[in-house]
């Protein structure tokens, strides 16, 4: 009778997931459903929200660009190569762990989990803790209120870097639910947030991009 | 049966009463009442798009009205006949028809219309005029003599005239209806459109993009003059002020140059230089004071001077704090600047 | 016929069972922290008519200021921030969170037969944003330093230097606060609609109303960042230094409109499409026909907002840009008419095949199509540029946008309150007071808009405190301030009618109208799981599916899909809605009511300057939010 709602399961195969707590119970109910949960998809509508608000900040800037003759204009030093892109290289190494923690949930290995998680926490700390220090220095030699270059140059950095900031305060929620076990609520988080790094790291190139186009042309 | 055919007589009245309240009799800054190609042709487009739209909300509501009237009483069952007709009816009304009634309305102005409308090329007239928006006044430059005026313009009739608008604050739109479009004064840019005035005459013009406290107080007349009384007029404009005679004239140029009247306005010929208020160089010929708000004549000028702020609140120039014998003094002096 | 009744006593049992399962605390501690989206949609309810009232006030102030020329009911300066608090009051105030907030949190889980939205926590969250948003808004007011440089708040004159005080600084922040409400909404609405639904229900089968907001929530997701963008900028070039609309250092004026304008047209189209949802299910109901050439309905409700995103510039064909750029976006304004022709004649056409009964929301229906046609007739007007840029700014287009908004969003909702008004509360209004509201309201509305298409060819700019008496304005003016009043009074008969027939109406039942959604299975009001069996959906009208009905209320007797072992609710694969999993939905909670509150510290003291305090406040959301998911929805 009721087949054709559960796409040719029956319905006692439709898994409760929520209740679902445990290694043995976590693995089976996420492998048991065919989709992303709801906390991916609401995920996947934040980044798409913020993906527009970078792209105002990366159009802002490049829209000041052509309305200037000189860019960076004069005083204003040209963008640093180098130090950026192997900082944006590091935090790439995110992605993949914690897609790799993903994988280990689903498989059901905590203490993959935990460990992954620690690692990208380090490399993520790591990474803010440079940029903002960096930060610091830079909008000390030059202030914000230069001009228009330095105002959309140093918004950008600086919202990319509380995007960053958002993530670590994920990763550390996620360290700590982690840390007492497993249940699906906690691995739909872990899909989400790695979805939301994916994204920031992403992002992060966009946004050196955007930084590092001042130096050409 | 009757309700559809009374609406049909009602509407050519409708129409006819629409058209006279429109074209209405002695107005001014009437977009209706175009008295230039470029607003004739804006005036003509808007015609013919308010007919068509008579006809299509005639038709809906017509539609709305059928439906009323054909409904007879089944409750609670469902209708499943005519959609094979409704689905043609919402191809045909509703997709097929405003496309080619928009493309044709798109053709007419966005490739038509719009060419008199868009700003000329430099060397498409022979006279161009700088205007650049303050709070609350419109300053007037002719660039070539030393012309400077405030609030109203000269141009010869039937002459193509190019009009530069600036800004020297926020955003200001320079709009006279009856001779063209609007055309927003933009920091850091200088925007352009043709003036051009069919017969002689005096035409209104207002700020027409929000601009703080007094954009409901700043006004404009574009006089369109016979080319000769065009010429007087301008001449006179870059001569320098003139000197009082004498006596309380004299007295109010003393007590000009000696208060911060001098720090605010330039009067050409006379140490009285500032740019914060209208150029007063020849202030006696203007028709209006502070754009247009009070009429120029003796007693407005003197309510002005001695408390603006009741007139104009919120404007630029503070309240003077004068004496009664100086004010007289002045406006007999400012009477004197034509 | 509906599950009102129980059929046997275990299906009484269940349902007393899903009773105790999802009803949520009792009295005012209840509404405090509930996450039930229909208490939740109360709540947006009541507030947003409250501040409906106040943009109504600032409307009939300016109105009376504007009887006759110059008039001295209120100083320029009051005025200024009547006039810009009005359009930013009425538009994310009122019409977002009446629509979105209110009708969508009500209706869309009952329509698409959920017991909650996807999440409820957030759902809450969104009402505490929106009404601390507000009082943030309000006490701009009440201080004397309200908005006051338009809703569009262009600069240079909204920037530091033209405007020194704290007036821009707290639009800048009510925008931004109020934005996040709006932006959690949309993303709410996008994954309910997605995970949701009843299973069986594919998209094809999903109503036009569900399409409406999907669309408009769409919109908001996508617009409202450029908008948070734009706010920031300012905010900050007003008090970091920052230059990015500043001139003289590289800067630009035009950025500012760029950005709002991206926001800004978009953001129209959001007004009125949930509006074209409340319209596509009254439109059923009333004349007990299927909407239309349904596939090109739903269409057309996701394509005007799609379209919409790219005809921004016509908003500043008067700014001076190249001849070529101002053609593109009227090309691009007139492909976006063709959305709406299609709705128009397909709602006419619906009333024509079926048997329109005009009872008061179909009424309302009835004027919300005569007003947009009007409205967007003049709308279609601006296709031609050299029209447009001699009537920008004048009363012409307040003319216009009015006629859309009052008609094509507010029309639609008045409607929508009458219709679903059994539903809410259990009662009929009286149907004589109802239709006269309307014909007050049509007459008054008409009266007060249409002059102004009239004195704004005469010239007559917008935003102006006062006029002169010798330019043949103040007949117009008069008659439109008149028009003000009676519209006033249809409101006020409106909502008093409503009032009295919540306490001396008819019981209603759980169908009165024969609707044809599934929020008229069950009772009204309905109780807090919704539906006690998840319903069984054919089509997009399941309501009239006689035999999908039937089969609920075996299934009811026999506990098949009842779900009534927890907090449960099902989660659906996006396309195709089969059931995928069973989900526990987390119950009460006190932390959205305190996030908001925390909120709210955060952007007082950003208004104020004091920035470290703010920063203080801001560590305390982050903790809130950690106690908020410390408790998992299954424990």
């Amino acid at each position: 009778m009721t087949d054709y709602i559960a796409g040719g399961r029956r319905l006692e195969d439709v898994p409760k997931t929520t209740k679902a707590t445990g290694v043995p119970a976590v693995q089976y109910a996420v492998a048991r459903r065919t989709g992303p949960p709801a906390a991916w998809w609401g995920m996947l509508m934040l980044i798409s929200s913020e993906g527009v608000l970078f792209a105002a900040m990366m159009g802002t800037f490049f829209y000041l660009r052509f309305n200037d003759p000189q860019w960076p204009p004069k005083g204003d030093p040209e963008p640093k190569f180098i130090i950026p892109l192997i900082m944006v290289a590091v935090l790439s190494t995110t992605s993949p762990m914690m897609q790799g923690a993903w994988r280990a949930a689903r498989e059901g290995r905590l203490m993959m989990v935990r460990g992954l998680l620690f690692l990208a926490l380090i490399v993520q700390s790591g990474y803010f803790a440079y940029e903002v220090t960096d930060f610091g220095h830079e909008i000390q030699k030059t202030p914000i209120s230069n001009d228009a270059y330095t105002s959309a140059h140093y918004v950008l950095l600086a919202a990319d870097h509380a995007h960053v900031f958002v993530g670590i305060l994920f990763n550390l929620w996620l360290i700590w639910k982690f840390s007492r076990g497993i249940t699906t609520y906690r691995a739909n988080a872990l899909q989400a947030i790695t979805l939301y790094w994916h994204f920031v790291v992403l992002l992060t190139w966009a946004v050196i991009g955007t930084i590092l186009s001042a130096a050409v042309g | 049966m009757t309700p559809p055919l009374r609406f049909r007589r009602w509407l050519p009245l409708l129409g006819l009463g629409v058209v006279l309240v429109l074209t209405g009799c002695d107005r001014q800054q009437d977009t209706l009442a175009p008295k230039s190609h470029a607003s004739t042709d804006i005036a003509n487009l808007f015609w013919w798009m308010m007919g068509v739209s008579w006809f299509g909300l005639a038709l809906v509501v017509a539609l709305m009205i059928f439906a009323w009237r054909k409904a007879h009483r089944r409750p609670g069952h469902e209708v499943k006949e005519g959609e094979q007709l409704g689905f043609r009816v919402v191809i045909g009304a509703g997709i097929v028809f405003p496309i080619v009634l928009i493309a044709a309305l798109f053709v007419i102005g966005d490739i038509f219309v719009i060419k008199v409308t868009q700003a000329p090329a430099k060397d498409a007239t022979r006279m161009t005029i700088v205007v650049t928006g303050h709070q609350w006044w419109w300053e007037v430059r002719y660039p070539g003599t030393t012309a400077v005026t405030a609030n109203e313009i000269h141009i010869p009739v039937r002459t193509p005239v190019r009009l530069e608008v600036k800004t020297a604050d926020v955003i200001h739109s320079f709009w006279v209806p009856e001779l063209n479009r609007t055309i927003d004064a933009m920091p850091g840019k200088r925007n352009a459109i043709e003036l051009y005035a069919d017969a002689v005459g005096r035409y209104r013009g207002q700020c027409d993009e929000f601009c703080g406290l007094q954009h409901a107080h700043m006004g404009f007349y574009v006089y369109a003059d016979p080319p000769t009384v065009f010429r007087r007029w301008l001449a006179n404009q870059e001569k320098p002020a003139r000197t009082p005679g004498g006596g309380l004239a004299a007295q109010g140029k003393q007590a000009f140059m000696t208060s911060s009247c001098a720090s605010c306005h330039t009067i050409r010929g006379t140490s009285a230089s500032g740019y914060v208020g209208p150029d007063l160089t020849h202030v006696a010929t203007r028709s209006t004071l502070a754009a247009l708000t009070i009429p120029n004549d003796r007693r407005d000028l003197s309510h002005w001077i001695v408390d603006s702020q009741a007139v104009k609140p919120g404007n630029q120039m503070p309240n003077m704090h004068l004496s009664g014998d100086k004010v007289k003094a002045l406006v007999a002096y400012l009477e004197g600047l034509n | 016929m509906a599950i009102a009744t129980p059929p046997t006593p275990t299906a009484a049992e269940r349902m007393h069972l899903l009773e105790t399962m999802w009803e949520g605390r009792p009295g005012i501690l209840g509404w405090f922290t509930t996450t039930d989206h229909k208490k939740i949609g109360l709540l947006y309810f009541w507030t947003t008519l409250l501040l409906f009232g106040a943009g109504g006030a600032e409307a009939l102030t300016m109105r009376t200021q504007l009887a006759v020329p110059n008039a001295h009911v209120v100083s320029p300066s009051t005025y200024d921030e009547l006039f810009s608090l009005h359009g930013i009051t009425m538009i994310f105030f009122f019409i977002i969170p009446m629509t979105t907030g209110a009708f969508g949190n009500y209706l869309l889980p009952l329509m698409i037969g959920a017991r909650d939205m996807a999440f409820p926590r957030m759902n809450a969250l969104s009402y505490w944003i929106f009404l601390w948003s507000g009082i943030f808004l309000y006490i701009s007011f009440a201080l004397g330093v309200a908005p006051n440089a338009g809703w569009f708040d262009y600069v240079p004159l909204a920037n530091g230097h033209y405007d020194p005080g704290r007036n821009i600084d707290f639009y800048c922040l009510a925008i931004i606060f109020n934005g996040i409400s709006s932006t959690l909404t949309a993303a709410q609405f996008i994954v309910t609609i997605f995970k949701s639904r009843a299973p069986g229900m594919s998209f094809n089968r999903m109503p036009l109303f569900c399409f409406a907001f999907l669309a408009a929530s769409a919109g908001l997701l996508f617009a409202l960042p450029l908008l948070t963008a734009d706010t920031i900028f300012l905010f900050l070039d007003r008090n970091v230094g920052t230059h990015f609309f500043d001139v003289a250092s590289g800067g630009s004026a035009f950025l500012w409109q760029h950005l709002f304008w991206m926001f800004g047209h978009p953001e129209v189209y959001i007004l009125i499409v949930p509006a074209f949802g409340i319209a596509t299910e009254i439109i059923p109901a009333f004349t007990q026909r299927r909407v239309t050439a349904f596939p090109l309905v739903a269409i057309a409700e996701l394509l005007v907002v799609f379209i919409g995103f790219g005809v921004w510039a016509h908003h500043m064909y008067a700014t001076g840009m190249a001849t070529i750029t101002a053609v593109f976006f009227g090309a691009a304004t007139a492909m976006v008419v063709i959305p709406s022709t299609i709705q128009v004649f397909a709602w006419c056409m619906t009333m024509i095949l079926g048997t329109a009964r005009f009872k008061t929301p179909l009424l309302f229906i009835a004027g919300f199509i005569f007003m947009f046609v009007m409205g967007g007739l003049t709308g279609i007007m601006f296709v031609a540029i050299p029209f447009d840029q001699a009537v920008t700014d004048t009363y012409f287009i307040i003319a216009h946008f009015h006629y859309i908004i009052f008609g094509a969003a507010v029309f639609p909702i008045f409607g929508g309150m009458y219709y679903w008004f059994p539903k809410v509360t259990g009662k009929l209004y009286f149907e004589l007071p109802g239709q006269i509201s309307f014909w007050i309201l049509f007459v008054g509305t008409n009266l007060l808009f249409f002059p102004m298409h009239i004195v704004g060819l005469l010239g007559m700019p917008r935003r102006q405190y006062t006029y002169p008496a010798n330019l043949g304005w103040e007949s117009y003016n008069l008659a439109e301030t008149i028009g003000g009043y009676i519209t006033a009074a249809g409101i006020l008969l409106l909502l008093g009618n409503l009032f009295v027939s919540y306490f001396r109406g008819e019981e209603a039942g759980p169908d009165p109208w024969h609707g044809a959604t599934l929020e008229w299975t069950t009772t009204s009001p309905p109780p807090p799981y919704n539906y006690a069996v998840i319903p069984k959906v054919s089509s997009a009208y399941a309501n009239w599916d006689e035999e999908d009905r039937a089969e609920d209320r075996r299934k009811l007797a026999t506990g098949v899909l009842v779900l009534q072992e927890g907090h449960e609710q099902v989660a659906v694969t996006p396309v195709d809605g089969t059931l995928d999993e069973i989900v526990e939905m987390p119950h009460d909670s006190p932390w959205p009511a305190l996030l908001g509150l925390s909120l709210f510290l955060v952007f007082s003291m950003l208004v104020i300057g004091k920035y470290g305090v703010a920063g203080c406040f801001a560590i305390g959301c982050v903790l809130s939010l950690f106690g908020w998911h410390s408790k998992e929805p299954q424990e």
